[in-house]
């Protein structure tokens, strides 16, 4: 029996009533505690709030850079899949308004935005051309337009085909996404060098802009393969087969290297030279307690998603898969947290109620936006030539 | 113009019989040689000669006849050794990598692909040998427990290379050996030479064409790949860090080892394209080596190119972020000091001219593909240029700046390694498979078994729905 049209005009999906109410819970909870935080102590929110912006940000950039991939590469296994992407990227129309709060807190979160420092340090108001805040503010603010413009342009044709069927449409998106993937490369740069690297003024990696894209893919892949099996737990994607969730795992085991790869480059690289304006970076993140957090990322974020992607059953069982990329998906905010938060507390780990409310809002907002779109869209591509061939994928 | 998405095109053009493909491989290693390759040989082993009496020069009156002076120490030696084991990662790239992403137009080009990478690395290695000035101690470089109490200095990169480099080449001949098994076989059941027939047969390993023989070799092609492809990563990153370790402005980048895997990349895939324009030409396998398979080749230089560009970009912009004047000269003399030549040479071949490959016209026309892969690698022999000797030109003491020439001996030992890896390039397509027999016969049209996704075990299907 194939995929025919019949079954595929499914619209409406029935999500169970307790994932909408879990995820306005964990946003209301949040909600609830930063607004406590930001009354308790205004700048650790602040930086708080940077995680967690930077680890949305890491999941709708990452799953719009992932549809557009398909399109490029033409892939065809993700086809049945893609729309799960799709839903994820809407957390792109948030960030514009999450990033309100860091704009009326830069004093706070950056030092380079206080003039009157800049100006005595002459290694600093060298940079100033580039780090002042009119500029950052235009800087980002472009880059949260034509992100939100590239979602509009291919997730709108995308959907457009579920009604006309049209093969033109395809043709069309793999332009838009061959155009994207420059942008792509220059925007995600621009974000990790200002939202990132920026808060230690002083330093500078030419890796950083790289090594921000291989959490963001980490990221957008987790949050792919935990929908993607929450559907099938469902009875959703009633034809995809052991063979498409070994593609999702072979790219989350891929990633975890390329990640690992990254960081070592970076590490190994500035260990070497020794130069002091390049080791206080490292040597920060190794002050005190958070000597601990530094070790204990090689293990959660390469050790322990390596060793649990490896054998060819983990890539293909559902339950280990899900687990694991909940575990990545952590992994990825903890390494956004050991990279924001020793600008905040230099002396050692800051650990504690404020630095889950955060993150606890954040997933409440990502269940909620997928949840929402989901309902109103098909949950898979009806109208993509491709998906016939995605449907019959074999290894 | 319009494509059909919804139907898998094959990656052979026609429906060649299986008898037509042995035929057409295998012509090449049965027939003679005509006067075309006798012509070509000749012009490969003269350019190789020119290198062996250049190389001969180098050790009758010492280093001194190269251009190397004294702040430049490391010349053309090091620059051609990054250069060839540069064009040696497409090898592994489309043989493992592509392999491990299902990519199945990458069988028309891997086999050519992997002979090109061991010929290029085997290039390659001649220069450190010769670049360390006294190449009969070079095997102290492989820690041994020798009478001497030589023992390796670990924190070395030169160290890590050799590690780094001879495993390359050792997985990458097996690798390639693995995947010659079925079509030495294939050649030793059609040969009618009996001295032919006995070394086919001795290095088809009894190979019978059996369903057993191949369920072992599909798994150990697959843990091949597997091996393979961290190496491709690896080879380059260590070459790399041959710069990016020390302190030397210019050199240290923390970006270099992705930059260098990317126009590592980007050479050999232009290398690749350009030999089996050629290849496909004289040997009539223009429906096996399809215009397709090309246009695919020429995005992945666009793609690697675009990286590298990207990196080139990003050295620029934290040159002049990190705010340290040393950093920012260095950046500001490549672009407009005395070597500017080079650099522009480097930024046009390498940013400018793969981007025109966005246009599918250009994609798909053979001559202006040709010149760009040429261009590729002139660009890319050219950054490794740019990145030795102008960072070394210009020191931290300018009073030790010293321009840096090559001499007629620098220049005839990079004939030469044309030469070398030329002539083993002719004799390779004369004598194996360029293509591989068995896997262009895995993707014939109709070869591959239809699926029935409804039918299948392993689908996620809740049994209650089974009658959907």
């Amino acid at each position: 029996m194939s995929f025919n049209q019949e079954n595929l005009n499914y619209r409406i999906k029935e999500f169970p009533r307790s994932l909408n109410l879990l995820g306005w819970g964990l946003l209301a909870l949040g909600v609830l505690l930063i607004v406590v935080s930001f009354f308790v102590d205004r700048t650790r929110s602040s930086f708080n709030i940077l995680v967690s912006f930077m680890f949305l940000m890491s999941i709708g950039l990452g799953s719009l850079f992932l549809v557009a991939l398909e399109y490029v590469a033409g892939a065809v296994w993700s086809t049945p899949i893609r729309r799960v992407s799709e839903f994820f990227s809407t957390i792109l129309f948030v960030i514009p308004l999450l990033a309100i709060p860091l704009y009326f807190s830069m004093h706070e979160i950056f030092h380079w935005s206080h003039t009157e420092i800049v100006r005595q340090e002459p290694a600093l108001s060298s940079k100033s051309p580039y780090l002042n805040v009119p500029f950052f503010v235009i800087r980002t603010l472009v880059c949260f337009a034509v992100w939100l413009l590239f979602y509009l342009l291919i997730v709108r044709n995308s959907e457009k085909q579920d009604k006309l069927k049209d093969q033109a449409l395809t043709t069309r998106n793999i332009r838009f996404s061959a155009i994207f993937m420059p942008v792509f490369a220059i925007t995600i740069t621009l974000a990790a060098v200002d939202w990132m690297m920026s808060l230690e003024p002083h330093w500078f990696s030419t890796i950083f802009g790289v090594y921000y894209f291989a959490g963001t893919i980490l990221a957008a892949l987790a949050s792919a393969t935990i929908a993607v099996v929450f559907f099938i737990k469902r009875g959703y994607f009633t034809n995809l087969r052991e063979d498409h969730l070994y593609s999702l795992g072979a790219l989350l085991f891929a990633f975890v290297n390329f990640w690992a790869y990254i960081a070592f480059s970076q590490y190994l690289l500035i260990w070497y030279a020794n130069l002091p304006e390049e080791t206080t970076w490292f040597l920060l993140r190794w002050q005190g307690s958070w000597k601990i957090v530094s070790i204990a990322l090689i293990v959660i974020h390469f050790v322990i998603p390596y060793f649990g992607l490896l054998s060819q059953p983990s890539k293909m069982n559902p339950g280990r898969l899900l687990f694991m990329s909940v575990w990545i998906l952590f992994a990825h905010l903890f390494d956004l947290y050991w990279l924001i938060m020793p600008t905040f507390s230099r002396r050692g780990v800051v650990l504690g109620w404020m630095e889950f409310a955060f993150p606890i809002a954040a997933v409440g907002i990502v269940i909620i936006l997928f949840t929402l779109k989901a309902k109103n869209t098909n949950i898979v591509p009806i109208g993509d030539p491709k998906l016939q061939r995605g449907l019959d994928f074999r290894l | 113009m319009s494509i059909d998405y919804s139907k898998e095109f094959s990656v052979i053009e026609g429906k060649p019989t299986l008898a037509e493909i042995n035929d057409l491989i295998a012509r090449p290693t049965e027939t003679r040689p005509d006067r075309g390759y006798y012509i070509a040989l000749t012009i490969t082993l003269s350019m190789l000669l020119i290198g062996i009496v250049c190389l001969g020069l180098t050790f009758y009156y010492g280093i001194g006849m190269w251009g190397n002076n004294q702040p430049v120490g490391w010349g053309f030696g090091i620059v051609n050794f990054v250069f060839w084991v540069g064009i040696g990662h497409a090898g592994t790239l489309i043989s493992a990598i592509l392999f491990l992403f299902r990519q199945k137009w990458r069988n028309g080009i891997a086999r050519f692909s992997e002979g090109m990478t061991i010929f290029a690395v085997m290039t390659a290695g001649i220069f450190p040998l010769i670049h360390v000035g006294r190449p009969w101690l070079a095997a102290y470089l492989f820690p041994y427990p020798n009478e001497h109490g030589i023992w390796v200095n670990f924190i070395s990169p030169l160290v890590w290379d050799v590690f780094a480099v001879s495993t390359y080449l050792t997985v990458s001949l097996i690798f390639w050996y693995v995947g010659l098994i079925p079509d030495l076989a294939s050649l030793r059941d059609r040969t009618t030479g009996k001295i032919k027939k006995l070394i086919y047969s001795v290095f088809s390993l009894g190979w019978r064409h059996s369903n057993r023989h191949w369920h072992h070799y599909e798994m150990v092609y697959l843990v091949l790949a597997g091996f393979a492809t961290p190496l491709v990563l690896s080879v380059h990153t260590i070459v790399s860090f041959d710069f990016a370790v020390s302190v030397l402005p210019g050199w240290h980048s923390t970006i270099f080892p992705p930059y260098f895997v990317a126009g590592a990349v980007f050479s050999g895939f232009a290398m690749v394209q350009n030999v089996l324009i050629v290849v496909r030409k004289i040997f009539h396998y223009e429906h096996i080596i399809t215009i397709d398979t090309l246009e695919k080749m020429n995005k992945i230089i666009l793609l690697t190119g675009s990286m590298v560009g990207y990196s080139y970009g990003m050295e620029f912009f934290i040159a002049w972020y990190s705010g340290n004047p040393v950093e920012q000269f260095v950046f500001i003399n490549r672009a407009f000091g005395p070597y500017a030549w080079a650099y522009w040479i480097m930024v046009t071949c390498n940013v400018i001219s793969p981007q025109l490959f966005w246009f599918k016209k250009i994609r798909r026309t053979i001559p202006v593909m040709f010149v760009i892969g040429v261009f590729v690698n002139v660009g890319m022999w050219f950054e490794r240029f740019v990145i030795v000797v102008s960072s070394l030109s210009r020191d931290f003491l300018p009073s030790s700046w010293r321009y840096f020439t090559p001499t007629p001996v620098d220049l005839g030992i990079l004939l030469g390694s044309f030469g070398f890896f030329f002539t083993w390039i002719l004799l390779f397509i004369k004598t194996l498979p360029v293509v591989s027999i068995a896997e262009i016969k895995g993707v014939i049209e109709g070869s591959q078994i239809e699926h029935h996704a409804a039918e299948d075990s392993t689908s996620f299907r809740p049994r209650q729905q089974e009658g959907m």
